[in-house]
């Protein structure tokens, strides 16, 4: 799951994971903060809710997938030789990622959602629903399903994480872990540097041999101590995927501020938000800030889609994008849907909220959950919590 | 004009404020029954804002709303509709899918008898039921004269039309009082002719009492017997169409301070 | 008097056609071809109960399926722990669960109705659909309900499910006709085209809502009170977002308002991709399958049909002879072009090794059609109007009279 081996709860509400969660709950909600940009924009400005975000969602993690196997990284490869990776790769598939899903939102806009803007909105509703499952079952039956697809491990450059003791254990026992852990990083290393040198045949049967018995030693000893010193500590585990993931979403959700608030087009989404034909009226050009906004509500899902695939090492299928879909979709009306802060505060809400539901144990709710919080917020804040802009006059 | 009798509606010091606008600003009038009281003002003066606290559809901030005695500040439109006063809207809401004769059947439904359960076994009480609704309705739409246009559907009817209709679908709730906000808007100056003739037919045949929104000074000054003026949601004067006419106040919210 | 000997007379008929039917079903098909005809019944009840919510009251319901689970899974429940140990026969016993299914339906349906009716349109919308898919992941959950393993409900013997099925789907029928040939149908007309008009004529908006959700979900839970037992092993699997949304497609398709388009599309929507899936190819007892550059070819044609079809739509604006034109023009161009496009995309290896039944293209192409419909003829086949005979009777008259209405 990501998380290392120690961060799913052992047993249900035991207060030591539960710091290792919150802090998981956050920066998963990155995550959701992303996907909930998507919605709440396009929402704001068509008032349409756009079922098939969800699916460009999960079109982005297949974007990332297919870069990471032509940049090498398939099955087959990795099992001859792993090969290192590198920022340029996944700055490679992020903005892969990034382009392929703008494009396909604006093209949805274009085909299924622009003939619908004078319909009622059942009708824009349910041809997105149309378009979402044409992309889910479409998809399946031309993605493929093997070999599994799941982003390698190899791909990621930034494995490992980072540890933060809460509360440490007593001495002897923290130095040996330490060191043990020092010695098994150090194995792992070398065992896999050997490997890179499979590729230009830098190395032998022999050599490799010999480090993998290192590393299975290492490891053994390693995982002793971490059973001895799991009962004896609380520490917080941060894989640097995750922490990436939600540096490169704070860094996205701040562009996309700077976008709205201080460039034209952002003047003209705002005003489209607030009164689409006002705005058409003192010359706005309309079709350009929707074509922006699923542009970059796309973009914005598709990179979430590809770190949350890579950095958890998950399976994806055709309905990989439904569960986040519909956590991001909380999210954007849990924060009030139209409003871009209250999304990325939703988003977290979700994470945190989701982490919640696994710590408690109920983790088969782990999808269900935001169509509870969904309910609740609408029938008591129908607003939701920062508000949106919606008067009706008589 | 018995002082002691209960006025039809009687408007208390009225007032609703949208957070920090106040539309409607401690208005006082009284309706007696049968009048027919002209509603007037600039534009954003609060009158459609005054019909809308007088059917429920927001609830007064301060001061009531009292129809025949009765105080019904804050009530619901449905409860109000039922108990005698009924609208007509600015902005025409017909219900555009259904013919005319339909929109006007939706109102006359309002005095129904039969139960839900008869409409969904097609007893012969509903059907006895229907056939009489549908004979008012019919009858409704002659006094407006859409007699013509009966099965029409509504959205597609000539605007002046439609509004005729919206005139015939509030009498068919049998209101005691009747609401006409800007009944004669858009209307070209025969249709107004007719429109106050048919106005002064509701009020002396069918027995109403009838309070008008508009903007056309001479359609109220020619049909009204009484009027309030409105401006920036305070009432400025109140009286018979001549003193209204000449009071500088009036004149100085219409035309401007003179000079 | 008279009324009421024609009105015993058409339940009688109704009676003895469904009898008839069921005599038939259960003697000349196969226990395949049955289902069929009960399932068709099936779709016709849940789709005009769907329309009374969405098309005659104007709101947007999309999680119906979960009224029909739990119809089914309320009667699954009483007969895996009751039917055996009381003395009701089958029919009665289904029966009386067709009132218990109904009642739970119809409380469900209070529950959801009620708070959410405040709610604007889509948010209703995602309210029910988020409503159906905690109820099955509640019932997926629940180890007295079967979790995701099922339920046995079997009754025995063998009740005579098509009929009862089909004296649902024709009271659900009759129902809605009544309602709207009565003045007691315009409420939720009026509801549909302006609330607040609506209540401004002293219509209790909230009241009709209710009550259309009610009556809507007690007819869903019905239908699944009737399903239970004929399909004598039920899981949620059976009641997923996707059953909802074909039974959606099947309103939005017949004319969201339409009672009897809702009950053709229905009848349509089942058994048509069902009929594919049958379809065998020429001389093998295989199923028909479609090469893979073919199924994505046609997937792109058909987008591009309905484009082309857009276009003629708006474009070509003379009689209808010119209309019909463009559109046979617009469909062999599509035609070619996905002839084309298959045999460029042979030269694609993983496509050229594909095959795909029907089985498999179902949802693909149902998704499809929603796109389309939507696009080209959003008020679906039949659009506001209804099946009357006094409308067919009056479109004779105008032609033989000659005369334009």
């Amino acid at each position: 799951m990501g998380l290392g081996l120690t961060l799913l709860p052992l047993a249900a509400f035991d207060p030591a994971t539960l710091p290792g969660q919150l802090v998981y709950g956050i920066l998963i909600g990155s995550i959701y903060a992303l996907v909930a940009l998507g919605y709440t924009m396009v929402y704001g400005i068509l008032k349409l809710i756009n079922f098939a975000h969800g699916e460009v969602f999960m079109l982005g993690a297949y974007v990332a997938l297919f870069i990471s196997w032509a940049l090498g990284y398939t099955p087959e490869e990795m099992q001859r030789a792993p090969m290192p990776s590198s920022l340029m790769v996944l700055g490679l598939m992020l903005v892969g990622s990034m382009v392929v899903c703008g494009l396909v939102g604006v093209l949805i806009e274009f085909m299924a959602y622009r003939p619908m803007r004078n319909q009622p909105r059942i009708s824009a509703l349910i041809t997105a629903i149309g378009v979402s499952l044409l992309l889910q079952y479409g998809g399946a039956l031309f993605l493929p399903v093997s070999p599994p697809p799941v982003i390698r491990e190899e791909a990621n450059p930034v494995q490992g994480s980072l540890r933060v003791w809460i509360q440490k254990p007593p001495e002897p026992l923290l130095g040996q872990y330490t060191e043990a852990e020092r010695e098994f990083e150090q194995a792992k290393d070398a065992h896999k540097n050997e490997q890179y040198k499979i590729r230009t045949n830098g190395t032998t049967e022999e050599k490799l041999a010999a480090l993998s018995d290192k590393l299975a030693a290492a490891r053994t000893r390693y995982s002793d101590l971490e059973r001895q010193i799991q009962p004896k500590s609380i520490r917080l585990i941060l894989p640097h995927g995750l922490l990436v993931m939600a540096g490169t979403s704070l860094v996205l959700m701040l562009f996309l501020r700077w976008l709205v608030m201080k460039t034209k087009i952002g003047r003209g989404m705002r005003a489209v938000s607030q009164d689409f034909d006002s705005a058409a009226l003192m010359g706005v050009n309309v079709n350009t800030v929707v074509f922006t906004t699923f542009l970059i509500g796309s973009a914005l899902a598709g990179a979430g889609a590809m770190m949350y695939a890579l950095f958890q090492g998950l399976t994806i299928s055709t309905f990989f994008g439904v569960a986040p879909g519909l956590k991001g979709f909380v999210a954007a009306v849990v924060g009030g849907i139209g409003n871009i802060p209250g999304a990325v505060l939703g988003g977290l809400i979700m994470g945190v909220a989701e982490a919640l539901v696994i710590w408690s144990g109920l983790d088969m709710f782990k999808d269900a959950f935001g169509f509870v919080i969904l309910i609740i917020v609408l029938l008591i804040l129908p607003k939701g919590l920062l508000g949106s802009n919606k008067v009706e006059k008589v | 004009m018995s002082e002691n009798a209960t006025p039809v509606l009687r408007l208390k010091e009225a007032t609703i404020k949208f957070g920090g606008l106040i539309a409607v600003n401690c208005v006082s009038f009284d309706l007696m029954k049968g009048d027919l009281f002209g509603l007037i003002g600039p534009n954003g003066a609060g009158k459609t804002t005054c019909f809308n606290l007088v059917t429920g559809l927001y609830p007064p901030t301060s001061g009531s709303i009292e129809f025949m005695g009765r105080d019904i500040s804050g009530m619901a439109s449905a409860k109000i509709a039922k108990l005698g006063i009924c609208r007509t809207f600015q902005n025409i809401r017909l219900f555009k899918a259904l013919s005319a004769v339909e929109n006007v059947m939706v109102a006359a439904y309002l005095r129904h008898r039969t139960g839900l359960g008869s409409g969904l076994g097609l007893l012969p009480s509903a059907i006895r039921e229907t056939k009489e609704l549908r004979r008012q309705a019919l009858e409704l739409l002659d006094v407006v004269g859409l007699s013509d246009v009966a099965e029409e559907r509504s959205g597609d009817l000539a605007y002046g039309r439609q509004r005729r209709l919206e005139i015939a679908r509030a009498m068919a709730t049998q209101p005691e009082l009747l609401l006409l906000d800007e009944p004669a808007a858009g209307m070209n100056p025969n249709e107004k002719v007719d429109l106050q003739q048919t106005v002064r037919r509701i009020r002396d045949d069918f027995d109403k009492t009838v309070l008008l929104i508009e903007h056309d000074m001479r359609f109220v000054m020619g049909l009204c017997e009484r009027i309030v003026v409105l401006d920036h949601g305070e009432e400025i004067a109140q009286g018979p169409p001549d003193a209204i006419r000449n009071d500088p106040k009036v004149i100085e919210a219409y035309l401007g301070a003179a000079v | 008097m008279r009324f009421w000997l024609v009105r015993l007379a058409s339940v009688a008929v109704v009676l003895v056609g469904c009898f008839l039917l069921q005599q038939w079903a259960a003697a000349s098909l196969t226990p395949y071809l049955q289902s069929l005809v009960f399932l068709a019944g099936g779709y016709v009840a849940l789709a005009v109960s769907l329309n009374l919510i969405n098309g005659i009251t104007g709101q947007f319901s999309i999680g119906h399926a979960a009224f029909y689970m739990i119809g089914a899974y309320t009667t699954a429940f009483l007969t895996a722990t009751f039917f055996k140990a009381q003395p009701l026969d089958s029919t009665a016993w289904v029966v009386l669960m067709v009132v218990a299914g109904s009642v739970v339906a119809g409380i469900a349906g209070l529950v959801v109705g009620l708070p959410s009716l405040r709610l604007r349109g889509d948010y209703l919308a995602i309210v029910t659909l988020g409503f159906g898919e905690i109820i099955r992941i509640v019932v997926q959950n629940v180890k007295a309900l079967g979790g995701s393993f099922g339920i046995d409900c079997r009754v025995e013997p063998a009740p005579p499910s098509i009929m009862l099925m089909w004296l649902l789907a024709i009271l659900t029928i009759a129902i809605c006709r009544n309602l709207l040939k009565s003045a007691h149908g315009l409420p939720f007309l009026a509801v549909r085209e302006d609330e607040i008009a609506s209540s401004a004529m002293g219509v209790q908006v909230t009241k009709v809502k209710v009550t259309a959700f009610v009556v809507g979900s007690m007819l869903a839970g019905a239908a699944g009170a009737i399903y239970a037992p004929f399909q004598v092993f039920i899981t949620p699997l059976n009641f997923d977002m996707y059953q909802s949304f074909i039974v959606l497609t099947m309103v939005v398709m017949g004319g969201t308002g339409s009672v009897t388009g809702s009950a053709i599309a229905g009848l349509l929507l089942y058994l048509l991709p069902e009929y594919l899936r049958l379809m065998k190819q020429p001389g093998t007892s295989k199923a028909i399958s479609i090469g893979g550059p073919a199924v994505a070819a046609g997937l792109v044609g058909v987008i591009v049909l309905v484009w082309l079809l857009r276009v003629v739509q708006a474009k070509v604006v003379g009689s209808k002879w010119q209309r019909w034109a463009g559109n046979l023009g617009a469909l062999a161009a599509t035609a070619l072009l996905v002839y084309l496009g298959s045999l460029a995309l042979h030269g694609v290896p993983f496509l050229r090794s594909r095959n795909y039944t029907m089985a498999e293209l179902r949802m693909a192409i149902f998704a499809l059609v929603l796109i389309a419909l939507m696009l080209l003829r959003p008020a679906g086949i039949m659009g506001h109007h209804e099946f009357s005979w006094d409308g067919i009777g009056k479109r004779l008259r105008r032609r033989t009279s000659g005369a334009k209405a």
